[in-house]
């Protein structure tokens, strides 16, 4: 077991792409790291380069204390389960899992033993002597698994290893590979595109995108602190509503700040005046979570308040999703109501100050105070 | 009131099924016919090769259709008999086979391991170096008879050794004029191997050499029984390079053996005939012994 550290991580392409642009992060030993990103983000490839699969155009990888940028991949020590789960097709599943230990020259005792090891922590007893083609996606996935573990590598590697699964087998394996990390300690670095997945499993989640890291976190932290408005649009599902509005300051004996937009209106409060009148921007980016909108019937106070006309309504069971229009402004609301407005009503949604995050329209920063840790 | 509507409907079917049935027992009696038209020659072969020499301008094979007891295995006991003395039909054989055996067995491994380092491997010009090999498989071989045998000449009398009149020589030629197509054929293969597999060995700790023998080359291996049972086929069958590159040996091919009754005024049917027959067999067997994995090896990348 050990840290993984990319400092600087960089790939650049004959073509002149960068494909991840110094990337730095600090995986602690036994963490569970997630790098998640829309696809094309650079999050393979800075998996692949720790893997040694890929060259590393600048920066350095390092597993435990060892610089390992020259290292070929098999002397890394460590294990990645791929999308494909590529099994090798002619061996059987015990032969596809003893493979690694064999290429190792350990004894036959040492492999025998770990493969039942494995086998039986994955429940694949059964299916040892059977070829990958006689066995179901789930099965091949627990294989590719076994495949990682039998070896006891320094640190796991996965790259979105539940997307060819069905939507409740991933929900299984999720919570089997969640148990199966508890149980090994081992560090793992998985790679999805799906924050669902992420904020699940990981401990700390590395959020990429165009090459760049956009911020490090635990899911709560990316959850209720996004830096910007990237992060903000990425964590969460359905994703956060974005408006931008006009920022008006009055004056009088209590100064204060509203934001104003068609159908829209934000009383801010104190610190989030403070900051805007700070800032001294003219127009700013709101964001809410859908989750975070209720149903109001009166004005609120202090906070967010939108007249929308419903669009469409979506009963989902344990709550309603409305898609609503403010103006030119669409909106998605997850609320829990038993008589949900019905298409074409207008509604009026609030949300209370704390649950509103302010972005910098230019630079798309957060303008809510840093983390109090 | 189903009922009504029931029976006209199951009747229907009924009536589909027995069309389908009908259909494709002519369909089957189509094809059977065919295969017989084609198997025409080849039984004739056989029955001339089974049949007294003498009575072969007499009358036609048929003939043994109404007297089968005219056959008899006279003419192959009397070709065995001669037993492996050099320019009889099993020293023949055997001939074919040393030379056939090494040059399909060569080509094969050469062609797999050319083919590895083509999708596998990691160097510049590969894609150039593909496309070269491509071109070569357009060169008739008639245009390199003359610069191989000065190469060879060149050869002996640089080292002694002038592989011209010996089985080597002709295997090299084969071997040469084989690896084009087969480098195409198992490159074009490989390329449908997926890279995930062999990322994985390499992480699992696989060299080169584990990871062509292990992983690559079982997934290859219908790509390579077809490739070895076409060339197989095109070294028993050639004739022109042996009779150009055997020159002045006393061993000779099956081919040349044929060749050589052929050559009098007087053909000896009987020996032909006889000789064919034995020249099919071994091809046939190769091809058998392959047919799985060569039909495999022709749909392959054909799918998915």
């Amino acid at each position: 077991m050990s840290s993984v550290t990319l400092e600087g991580l960089t790939k650049q392409y004959p073509g002149g792409v960068l494909a991840l642009d110094h990337l730095s992060l600090e995986i602690a030993d036994g963490e569970f790291m997630c790098l998640v990103g829309p696809s094309g983000c650079g999050k393979t490839t800075a998996l692949r380069m720790i893997c040694g699969l890929e060259e590393i155009s600048a920066g350095v990888v390092r597993i435990g204390d060892r610089v390992v940028n020259d290292l070929a991949a098999r002397d890394r020590d460590i294990a990645l389960v791929f999308q494909s789960y590529a099994l090798y097709p002619h061996m059987t599943v015990f032969k596809n899992m003893s493979f690694g230990l064999e290429l190792r020259k350990r004894p036959r005792e040492e492999i025998n033993a770990a493969v039942a090891e494995a086998a039986r922590i994955l429940d694949l007893e059964a299916l040892l002597e059977r070829k990958p083609g006689q066995l179901s996606g789930g099965q091949r996935q627990r294989v590719a698994l076994g495949r990682a573990l039998v070896r006891h590598p320094s640190a796991f590697l996965m790259d979105e290893p539940l997307s060819n699964l069905d939507a409740k087998l991933r929900v299984q394996t999720r919570a089997e590979i969640a148990r199966l990390h508890r149980r090994l300690g081992t560090t793992m670095i998985y790679v999805t595109h799906d924050q669902i997945e992420a904020m699940t499993m990981a401990d700390r989640i590395a959020v990429i995108n165009q090459g760049v890291l956009e911020q490090v976190g635990t899911p709560r932290e990316l959850y209720e602190q996004p830096r910007n408005q990237f992060v903000a649009g990425f964590i969460g599902s359905p994703a956060m509503n974005f408006m931008q509005l006009e920022v008006v300051n009055e004056a009088g004996r209590h100064e204060t700040t509203r934001l104003l937009g068609t159908g829209i209106e934000m009383q801010t409060d104190q610190s989030q005046a403070a900051r805007l009148r700070s800032s001294g921007l003219q127009h700013v980016v709101l964001g809410v979570r859908p989750e975070h909108l209720v149903l109001a019937s009166t004005n609120t106070e202090y906070g967010l308040v939108i007249a929308a006309r419903v669009d469409v309504v979506e009963f989902l069971g344990n709550g309603t999703s409305i898609h609503a229009r403010a103006g030119e402004q669409d909106l998605i609301a997850t609320i829990d109501a038993s008589e949900p407005p019905a298409v074409g009503d207008t509604v009026l949604l609030s949300a209370p100050p704390r649950h509103i995050h302010l972005f910098d329209p230019q630079s798309g920063l957060s303008l809510d105070p840093p983390a109090t840790p | 009131m189903t009922g009504f509507s029931l029976d006209p409907e199951l009747s229907r079917a009924r009536r589909i099924r027995s069309r389908m049935h009908l259909s494709r027992s002519a369909l089957n009696l189509g094809l059977g016919a065919v295969g017989v038209l084609w198997l025409v020659p080849t039984i004739s072969l056989a029955v001339f090769s089974l049949r007294p020499e003498g009575l072969f301008d007499v009358s036609g094979w048929w003939h043994v259709l109404t007297a089968p007891t005219q056959l008899t295995l006279h003419n192959y006991s009397a070709l065995f008999s001669q037993g492996f003395a050099a320019g009889g039909l099993l020293d023949s054989t055997l001939t074919s086979l040393v030379i056939t055996l090494p040059a399909t067995l060569l080509v094969t491994a050469l062609a797999s391991l050319a083919a590895y380092s083509l999708v596998f491997g990691n160097w510049r010009g590969r894609d150039v170096a593909f496309l070269v090999t491509v071109g070569l498989i357009v060169v008739p071989l008639q245009v390199a008879l003359i610069p191989v045998l000065e190469l060879y000449r060149s050869f002996g009398s640089l080292t002694g050794y002038n592989p011209f009149g010996t089985f080597a020589g002709v295997i090299i030629f084969h071997v040469g004029f084989g690896l084009p197509f087969g480098i195409f054929l198992m490159r074009n293969f490989y390329t449908g191997i997926p890279r995930d597999l062999v990322e994985a060995a390499r992480i699992e700790g696989a060299r080169e050499w584990t990871l062509f023998r292990r992983v690559v080359v079982p997934l290859g291996l219908p790509a390579a029984a077809a490739l070895a049972v076409f060339q197989f086929i095109w070294v028993w069958n050639d004739l022109l390079v042996a009779l150009i590159f055997l020159g002045g040996n006393p061993h000779q091919t099956l081919t040349l053996f044929l060749f050589d009754q052929t050559r009098s005024l007087a053909a000896d049917y009987w020996i032909i005939s006889t000789g064919a027959m034995v020249s099919i067999v071994v091809p046939l067997g190769v091809f058998f012994a392959f047919q799985r994995h060569f039909v495999r090896g022709l749909l392959a990348g054909a799918v998915k």
